[in-house]
């Protein structure tokens, strides 16, 4: 068994009258890739963003490495520095380069000198295959391009997890493949992953498990083998018949 | 008649014109990204402090404050002896209400998402403030800047009734001096589109450029 990196416990979130997150226990170890389905609106960017410490619970408790991340007076901006985020969203700084985007971290929160905090957003950019766009600011790059610098300015922050909310849902076909063998290198490479998507090839291929969500509850979860082919709950049974039958 | 002579004679009162407006800009400025500031953050729930002299600013016409400060407070207050530092403060003081309007709308627009992708990436509020939302919002105020600019410009004219020797106030000599009433304003107000044109365009165009050049909106 390796070492929890992240998890939760009896997580639920409330926006006004509404329960998004009904009670959530999840908990993701050091090099493992986990994959989130489920249907529109049922609280899986909610989950992310709360996961990702950008959100605060309404009940539940979030741990990081083992520490209760609000119950122990930690500072929230130094977990945050260790928990990867790419959204859905474009989200890059558009008034820096690819390179300001993924230095920028490094410098400000990690303190890291000049030629350091480059040393290691070139190295980034060199994961996502961008080195040579490093000079381009972010509107004279693709969906696809300003997605992988969203990962490499997650990466160069050597984060303990990386999460992704649908990084490829607005993307054009060509453009998610580039983005998701990017993260498939990542997974290869033991980077620890909580992707929500629903390209199911990426959860085939590097998954080590996969959740459905609905309603604002894990409602099943498994192997990608057996959850894909498999589903336990109509639910689950019903939404990726139309997923994949495209319906 | 008017002549060359007085055209030349009326010119000398564009470098105080030029200065009343530009110094007073500078303080707007130094006044404005302040109060934008602590009206986002509210620290110390000094947030209704910045509302009321935005409020105050907004509803007291600027040549009454000229008037307040030069003889009203010169008693108390020495620096609003000079007429000039009088007229430039009472302009600067509004135009830093102004412009942190200008900031406030410009910080607004940069978006909840650039603040999210700061936080995730641990910086702190004012980290993310400094070095992601605050240079995305100046490009965005720069069109604003720019009318701001032109305001007080033409609102440097106001002095002239303090005694300040501006554009204006070398108009009115003129008029008296050579009893034509239409050339001395006539040339005044060009000379007016003419600094004011060039600032509020080149500010204009920039802030258009470096929009679409850093794809804001
Ligand atoms: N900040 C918010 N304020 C109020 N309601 C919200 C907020 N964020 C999300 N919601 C609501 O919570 C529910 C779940 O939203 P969420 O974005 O988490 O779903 P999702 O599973 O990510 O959906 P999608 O697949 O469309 O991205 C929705 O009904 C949404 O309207
Ligand atoms: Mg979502």
């Amino acid at each position: 068994m390796g070492e929890v990196v992240l998890a939760c416990e009896g997580l639920k979130k409330r926006y006004g009258d509404l329960w998004v997150l009904k009670g959530i226990d999840f908990e993701i170890e050091k090099g493992q890739t986990k994959v989130i389905i489920g249907p529109s609106g049922s609280g899986k960017s909610t989950f992310l963003r709360l996961m990702g410490l950008l959100e605060p619970p309404t009940e539940g408790k979030i741990y990081f490495e083992g520490k209760d991340v609000y119950g122990s007076g930690l500072d929230l901006n130094m977990i945050r520095a260790k928990i990867g985020f790419v959204f859905q969203e474009p989200s890059l700084f558009r008034h820096l380069t690819a390179l300001g985007n993924v230095k920028l971290g490094p410098k400000v929160v990690l303190k890291m000198k000049d030629d350091e905090a480059e040393r290691k957003a070139l190295e980034a950019l060199k994961t996502v295959r961008l080195e040579e766009w490093s000079h381009h600011y972010p509107a004279q790059l693709s969906g696809g391009q300003q997605q992988r610098v969203g990962i490499a300015r997650a990466l160069a922050m050597d984060p303990d997890i990386i999460l992704f909310d649908e990084p490829t849902a607005s993307l054009d076909i060509e453009l998610t493949w580039e983005v998701i063998d990017v993260m498939k290198d990542l997974a290869r490479r033991g980077v620890t992953m909580l992707v929500v998507t629903h390209e199911l090839g990426f959860a085939k291929e590097v998954a080590d498990e996969i959740l459905f969500m609905d309603d604002g509850r894990i409602i099943e979860s498994g192997p990608p083998e057996e959850l894909l082919k498999n589903p336990k709950s109509p639910r689950a049974r019903e939404f990726l018949r139309r997923l994949i039958g495209g319906v | 008649m008017f002549t060359l002579e007085n055209f030349l004679f009326l010119l000398q009162g564009v470098p105080n014109t030029l200065a009343i407006s530009f110094l007073s800009f500078a303080l707007g400025f130094a006044l404005g990204i302040p109060t934008a500031i602590v009206k986002q953050f509210s620290p110390y729930g000094l947030g209704h402090v910045a509302d009321a002299y935005i409020s105050v600013m907004r509803g007291i016409p600027v040549l009454v404050i000229m008037l307040l400060f030069h003889f009203g407070m010169a008693g108390i207050i020495p620096v609003f002896k000079s007429a000039f530092l009088s007229a430039t403060f009472a302009l600067g003081l509004r135009s830093g209400a102004f412009q942190s309007q200008i900031f406030r709308g410009a910080i607004n627009s940069v978006g909840r998402q650039q603040m999210m992708a700061a936080t995730s990436l641990g910086m702190n509020r004012w980290q993310a403030f400094r070095y992601v939302i605050l240079p995305q919002a100046f490009i965005v105020a720069l069109p604003g800047l720019g009318s701001e600019i032109a305001l007080l410009i033409k609102d440097s004219s106001y002095a002239f009734v303090l005694g300040v020797l501006e554009l204006t106030k070398y108009s009115d000599i003129v008029r008296k001096a050579t009893r034509s009433f239409l050339y001395p304003y006539l040339i005044a107000a060009i000379l007016y589109i003419l600094i004011t044109f060039p600032v509020a365009n080149y500010l204009d165009r920039l802030g258009s450029r470096l929009k679409t050049k850093y794809g804001l909106r």
